[in-house]
């Protein structure tokens, strides 16, 4: 949990290479994928915290990709990148879970900027889920009565 | 082809227009003439007839009681009694008494011998045996005579009457006033010339004509007389001078005597010569407020015409030009969104570029050096074009891919103001003159507030770059106004002072891509955006411009409800 692991899902090969090389360089570990059941097979052998997916891919696009992903791993935290200026691709991706979305051609400051957002999102949650299972463990009957008295 | 369209169409519209009111009035008023003309005609002959027939019953009465005062003269007194001048002096007194036509009274014996009189000449002794008239007493016992001069030099008529008397006729005779009976005969009035007169058997005068024609002298108009005792017979004749009369002629019954009443066609037909001035004055003036109104109703139908294919044309370009801007738009959109991944390779490559060129700076791989520098420039110029290029796909894209707007109700006099808002302190800086022209009456408006506040603002800023280029920092002057146009739409206007535009321009200026400003300081999208937006709130937007004067975009959206 101290390093993020990212995966980058495009269609574009040399997109993915070239970011990969980039983001080495700036010391982020990234793995990737060219289409949504790649990027599911990749989910299922390495932990990955944050991926990055286009909207558009041949065959199953971004948000059949998405819906999968979350479904079967809700702790991902997704990034939508995709080619529409409108928000209506934007929307409908964070509508079905996404974390953040982000426009092409983008920065790659942005994308690592939004990334480590994402992780940092991500690592709150499971410090939450963490606490909340330390209560579960500790907490008294007393506790349990009280709390269903409340209103 | 227009023109010669309508021309043909004009013509048809006046033919129809006038020919068809023009044949039924032409045909009510022959049809009605032509019935009123003969009923004129033969009421005016029936009245004419009726005249004759009754001024000859009272001419006869006339003749027939003179007769009988004779007649009676002879039943009552004998031939010894009368031939007494005193006597006969009593009778003839009495007998003025009853009838003051007689002018004299003389008794005749079987011989013809004028045994006694009564009157101003003096007749005793003379023998009128060979006499025509004593010679029809003889054979027929009472005669009419026609007007003759006799041995008095003037004209006149006798009635005799016969009587037998212990084997012996005697004779009475009487001379009838000529001037009393021309009195009698001339009583007709009818219009202003019929007049009524007697004629002969050989056609001369018994009685004077008004209108000319003296006694005992030949008719002029040498009517031809119908046989004796015939009936009642009416004609038309011209007389001597041209003029048409209408006549009506009957025999007397007591008399060979023809009654002619006679008036000029113009007076008896007086009323038929009204009726057809009439008809024609009706006819003239109806023909002429018909062409009229075919030729103002035709204009106006053809004007009117006119300008529904005119308005029919501008729509069916404004589909076109809408169905060829929608078009356009889907390609132009699908066109940016493949740019959109080459665009992230390139800026990709160049971001890594960068990195690997400061990693080998860092390791000291590389000198500082003019072309080093050269090098970065040029990296950090192919990143400006990234963004510039990615400016252009993003503006393309939102164009092409319209949101569907989110319409509420909108109070344009609140909501106006709060988007001006937003510019008066840019227009302040300019030196513009902000000003409002919102109408109290305005109607709510169903539109997308963001989608209508991004058409406003693209509208106020290209009217300040307007105002600036022409005005620089003063003078300038920008008008936002509101008002209904009917009850169903509102327009909004944006009105400026600025450098306006072109004519050229002003028919691509909703085009896509079009713009006037230099080399990457416009997309050319912004009105082809705003156009698509108020397309989708079911609006318009048009513009007006005089080049050098100002412009003025005129939104136009349905009001609420």
């Amino acid at each position: 949990m101290k390093e993020m692991k990212m995966m980058l899902v495009d269609d574009e090969e040399r997109f993915l290479s070239t970011t990969k090389k980039l983001l080495a360089r700036k010391g982020h570990d990234v793995l990737t994928a060219t289409s949504g059941p790649e990027a599911l097979e990749m989910l299922r052998e390495h932990n990955i915290h944050v991926v990055i997916l286009d909207v558009k891919m041949p065959g199953m696009d971004g948000i059949a990709a998405l819906k999968q992903i979350k479904r079967q791993y809700p702790m991902v935290e997704v990034i939508m990148l995709t080619g529409h200026a409108t928000a209506e691709s934007a929307v409908e991706g964070l509508k079905s879970g996404a974390t953040d979305y982000l426009m092409k051609p983008t920065d790659i400051e942005e994308l690592l900027g939004k990334a480590e957002e994402a992780f940092e999102k991500r690592k709150r949650l499971e410090e939450k889920i963490r606490v909340a299972q330390m209560r579960t463990l500790s907490g008294s009957p007393r506790d349990i009565i009280r709390e269903t008295e409340e209103p | 082809m227009g023109g010669n369209h309508y021309g043909v169409m004009k013509r048809i519209i006046l033919s129809c227009m006038i020919g068809l009111p023009l044949v039924l009035l032409l045909s009510v008023l022959s049809i009605s003439y032509y019935f009123f003309t003969h009923s004129i005609e033969s009421a005016t002959t029936a009245s004419i007839v009726r005249i004759v027939e009754d001024h000859r019953d009272m001419i006869d009465t006339f003749l027939r009681e003179r007769k009988a005062d004779l007649a009676f003269i002879l039943r009552s007194y004998t031939f010894k009694a009368l031939s007494n001048p005193r006597e006969l002096d009593a009778v003839f007194e009495r007998l003025q008494e009853k009838s003051n036509t007689f002018v004299d009274l003389g008794v005749f014996n079987e011989a013809g011998l004028h045994v006694a009189y009564h009157g101003p000449y003096k007749l005793v002794g003379r023998v009128y045996r060979e006499a025509t008239w004593f010679k029809e007493v003889m054979k027929n016992g009472y005669y009419i005579s026609d007007v003759f001069l006799g041995y008095r030099r003037l004209p006149h008529f006798v009635i005799a009457v016969g009587r037998q008397e212990g084997g012996k006729t005697w004779v009475i005779r009487a001379t009838i006033d000529t001037y009393m009976f021309n009195h009698i005969v001339e009583g007709v009035h009818i219009g202003k010339t019929g007049e009524a007169y007697l004629l002969n058997a050989k056609g001369v005068f018994q009685t004077q004509r008004r209108s000319g024609g003296n006694l005992m002298a030949g008719d002029p108009e040498a009517l031809e007389l119908p046989e004796s005792q015939s009936s009642t017979r009416t004609f038309m004749q011209k007389d001597s001078r041209g003029e048409k009369f209408l006549y009506a002629t009957t025999w007397l019954r007591e008399k060979n005597w023809l009654l002619v009443v006679r008036q000029e066609k113009s007076d008896a037909f007086k009323a038929l010569y009204t009726a057809t001035y009439l008809v024609l004055m009706v006819s003239v003036l109806g023909g002429a407020v018909i062409i009229l109104a075919a030729f103002f109703l035709t204009g106006r139908i053809v004007s009117r015409i006119k300008r529904a294919d005119t308005e029919k044309k501008d729509l069916g370009e404004q589909l076109i030009r809408a169905s060829r801007l929608a078009e356009l738009g889907e390609m132009a959109a699908g066109f940016a969104h493949e740019i959109n991944n080459p665009l992230q390779i390139i800026r990709s490559e160049q971001a890594l570029i960068e990195a690997i060129l400061s990693d080998l700076k860092e390791a000291g791989g590389l000198k500082e050096s003019k072309d080093l520098a050269e090098l970065e420039d040029s990296l950090g110029q192919i990143r400006l074009q990234i963004d510039r290029c990615a400016k252009i796909t993003q503006s393309i894209l939102k164009f092409g891919r319209q949101s569907e707007p989110l319409l509420e109700d909108i109070d344009l006099r609140d909501y106006i103001p709060q988007v001006t808002a937003m510019i008066s302190k840019k227009a302040s800086v300019h030196g513009i003159k902000l000003v409002h022209d919102i109408s109290e009456d305005s109607p709510l408006v169903n539109a997308d507030p963001g989608q209508l506040q991004q058409v406003l603002m693209n509208l106020l800023n290209n009217a300040f770059d307007a105002i600036v280029s022409r005005h620089g920092s003063e003078g300038g002057e920008l008008t936002v106004g509101v008002a209904p146009r009917d009850s169903e739409k509102v327009e909004i206007w944006v009105k400026d002072n600025g450098s306006g535009i072109s004519p050229e321009n002003l028919k691509k200026i909703f085009s896509p891509f079009f713009t006037t400003k230099p080399i990457g300081k416009g997309t050319g999208l912004g009105l082809s955006v705003c156009y698509g937006i108020i397309d989708s709130m079911g609006g318009t937007i048009e513009v007006a411009s005089e080049k050098g004067v100002g412009a003025t975009f005129t939104i136009t959206l349905p009001a609420a409800g």
